[in-house]
Parts: C-alpha cells; sequence; structure tokens
C-alpha cells in the first residue's frame, strides 16, 4: 500500500489516519509472513508502512495489540469474502461451495493474511487460539444455516458443523504451513466433498464436488 | 512404619505426580506463567526430584505431553480391538475410548490439545507429529475402497481434535464422553460407502 503525498494535500484526518492504520496491519501481516513473530519489531512494522513510530504509539500501545488488531482485520476481510458470493446463492450447496471458493481464493491471494488467520492463530498463544477457536465457531452458521434434513436419521448435530468446520480449518493450515498456497484454488473438490457428506451423504456430496467445484 | 514401597515404585509415582501438577497448573494459568517452584509445591515433591527426573520445564511439559498421547491412544486402542463387528464399531468403540480419557484426564489432555500449539518449537512440533500418527491411523484402520479424496483423513482428524479442544478449552471435560453420537456419525459418515449407486465411492 502507497504512503500519502507530504505536505499539504486537502486529505482529511480521519482519511490519513485510517490509511496509517490499512498500511499498519498489512505491513505487520507481512512481515510475520516474512519474518515470523520474534523478528516484527515495532521498527520493522511502521518502516515497512512508512509511518512514524510516534503514529505508531497513537494507534496501538504495542506490537501485540497490533497483532490482535491485524488478526481481527483479517477475520472481517475474510468474511466479507465469504458472505459475497454465499449470500447470491438460492440453493444452500451452491451457497457452501461459493463460500470455499473464496476462501479458498482469499488464501490464494492474500498469502500473509492466511499465514495470520491459520498459523499464528494457532500458534500465538493461548488467547490467540482462543480467538482462532472462536472464529472457526462463527463460520459454521454459513454450513449449519439452511442446511437439508438427511432422509434417515435426524439432521447432523451442531458439534458435526462445528467439527467439518473445524477440519476444513485445520487442512487449511496444514495447507498454509507447507506454503501451498498457490495451488489451493485446486482443493476446492475435496473440501467441498468434506462439507457435504455429513448432509447429503457421500454419493450426492461427491457429485456436487465434481460438478461445482 | 509404614510397609515399603519399591524404590522405583516410588520414584515412577513421584515423576507421574509431577507431570499431573504440571499438566493442572498449565491448564490454570497457561505454560508461560507455569513455575517450577509451583510445580514442586502442588506435586509435594523436593525440587531435586523434579531436577533429578527432568532437565527443565520444557522436558516436564514434553514428557506430560507423550504420557497423555499415550493415555488418549492406548484408551482408543484398546476400546477398538476389544470390540466384535465391523470397522463402524470399533470407530465408536474408539472415539468412546478417547473421550473417556478427555473426561478423566482433562489436564493432560488439554495440556496436549490446546497448550502445545503455542508452548515452544518443540511442543508445537511434537503437536504435528501426534496429529500425523492419529491421520495414519486413520488410513490404515478405515475402509479405502472407493475414490475418497487423500486428505480425507486429515480433515476427519483435524475436526475431532477442533472439537476435543473446544471442549477443553470451555473446561467441560467432563461432559466429553456425551459428544460420541455426533462425533461417530462425523466420522463413520465420511467413510460410509454410498447408499445410492452411481458416481458415488464405491466399496
Amino acid at each position: 500500500m502507497k504512503s500519502l503525498p507530504r505536505g499539504r494535500h486537502g486529505l482529511s484526518r480521519e482519511f490519513v489516519v485510517q490509511n496509517q492504520l490499512d498500511r499498519l496491519l498489512d505491513s505487520i501481516a507481512e512481515s510475520l509472513h516474512e519474518y515470523g513473530y520474534d523478528k516484527t519489531t515495532v521498527s520493522v512494522i511502521t518502516s515497512q508502512a512508512r509511518v512514524s513510530k510516534s503514529d505508531f504509539y497513537r494507534h496501538f500501545t504495542s506490537k501485540d495489540q497490533c497483532f490482535l488488531a491485524a488478526y481481527d482485520d483479517a477475520v472481517e476481510r475474510l468474511r466479507r469474502e465469504v458472505l459475497g458470493p454465499c449470500a447470491k446463492k438460492d440453493d444452500w450447496a451452491t451457497a457452501v461451495v461459493a463460500a470455499l471458493e473464496a476462501v479458498l481464493g482469499f488464501l490464494a491471494r492474500n498469502p500473509a493474511r492466511g499465514d495470520l488467520l491459520f498459523v499464528e492463530g494457532l500458534r500465538a498463544g493461548p488467547d490467540v487460539y482462543a480467538r482462532f477457536q472462536r472464529v472457526v465457531h462463527s463460520f459454521v452458521c454459513y454450513l449449519s444455516d439452511r442446511a437439508p434434513q438427511p432422509a434417515a436419521g435426524g439432521a447432523p448435530g451442531d458439534c458435526v458443523a462445528e467439527a467439518v468446520v473445524g477440519g476444513i480449518a485445520s487442512l487449511l493450515s496444514r495447507w498454509v504451513l507447507a506454503g501451498e498456497t498457490e495451488e489451493i484454488e485446486d482443493r476446492l473438490a475435496e473440501i467441498t466433498e468434506f462439507a457435504l457428506t455429513p448432509y447429503l451423504g457421500s454419493a450426492e456430496a461427491r457429485r456436487i464436488a465434481s460438478r461445482d467445484a | 512404619m509404614r510397609p515399603s514401597l519399591p524404590p522405583e515404585f516410588i520414584a515412577l509415582h513421584k515423576r507421574n505426580r509431577i507431570m499431573a501438577a504440571f499438566a493442572e497448573l498449565t491448564a490454570e494459568k497457561g505454560y508461560e506463567a507455569t513455575k517450577i517452584s509451583d510445580v514442586v509445591k502442588r506435586a509435594a515433591v523436593a525440587r531435586k526430584t523434579l531436577y533429578d527426573n527432568f532437565s527443565g520445564k520444557e522436558e516436564v511439559f514434553l514428557a506430560a505431553f507423550d504420557a497423555a498421547v499415550d493415555g488418549m491412544a492406548s484408551r482408543a486402542e484398546e476400546a477398538c480391538a476389544s470390540v466384535e463387528g465391523g470397522w463402524e464399531a470399533a470407530v465408536e468403540a474408539g472415539l468412546a475410548g478417547l473421550l473417556a480419557y478427555v473426561a478423566e484426564e482433562p489436564a493432560m489432555t488439554r495440556l496436549c490439545l490446546v497448550d502445545a500449539q503455542s508452548a515452544t518449537p518443540a511442543s508445537v512440533e511434537r503437536h504435528e507429529q501426534t496429529m500425523q500418527r492419529f491421520i495414519e491411523l486413520a488410513r490404515q484402520r478405515l475402509p479405502r475402497e472407493g475414490p475418497l479424496p487423500e486428505t480425507v483423513d486429515e480433515a476427519v482428524v483435524g475436526g475431532v481434535a477442533h472439537i476435543l479442544s473446544r471442549e477443553l478449552r470451555h473446561g467441560r471435560a467432563a461432559e466429553a464422553p456425551d459428544l460420541l453420537p455426533q462425533l461417530r456419525e462425523f466420522v463413520v459418515g465420511q467413510y460410509r460407502a454410498p447408499l445410492t449407486k452411481g458416481a458415488g465411492r464405491g466399496r
């Protein structure tokens, strides 16, 4: 993200502040991805973002606080990507495929934020891990809302839906950790089959996965 | 005078007490804040005893981790081996064994499934190896006659681990056995052959 022109530019104060914040959040994500948590110092973050240290401390009290803000920001970006295509589809299965496709697309285009969400989210300590689990939980509704009732037996319970989303999150973190984000979009069919199987049975899940994914 | 127990027995017992105390303290306050001085107090052993057994904090953590993994795996495997019937019954028994262990040893399993993910680089690696071990177990034991995706085992193990760590984080270990019907359905459903003929994964 480019820094703003120096000197008089006629931009509003709020615009400048928001732009600085966006640059800082971009910068910490990139820097974590490149150097890891320990080497991502406030100096590294601010120099990459072209923001002064005093401006950094106007936004955050510490690197940890900046990290959490970047984490939450990455979650919201991912959620926005998922919600758009998901809402456009009338049919439940097609909406789930669209949501999964959006997640993979996001990770392919934003490897640094993928790292932040799926690797650092697990490793940065118990508080961040708790946050990671809450995020996983908050995505369960995109699978379970409007889900069909299977012909035999009752509907898969909340725990099944959560296990499916948790299982997908665990696959994504393995792929992100292995640096496989470039090819990650090729994985759509297999995670689609995995997500739909509890609701539709494996034959139908596989049929949809090979048709739509 | 108390009848004397064999020294090896006492040594092993103390070792286990140290690991259990460590796991409890980690569950209460996290790995970072867990201090050796608190561990020896909780375990009621001398500081020297701890250092005779372990080189330091990380080694206690890793030993407790290994003990918890062995506990989970052996409970699951014994339960699997004790049932007659097909793979579905074995999955159910294995999960029941695992969930029973979680309910009995909340601190040890929490250390393994929650705290190890972020405690130290060695614990992160150990956590990953353990996931891999359970993935291999699923890969060997579960039916694979149709064209199942390669990653189904990873996804299933990841899903179960996610649920268990969520329950442990929320202090719901005692109720973990109640999750058996749903977890069984989650696992079995992924490997069950399609009911309809055609483009499914046949058996």
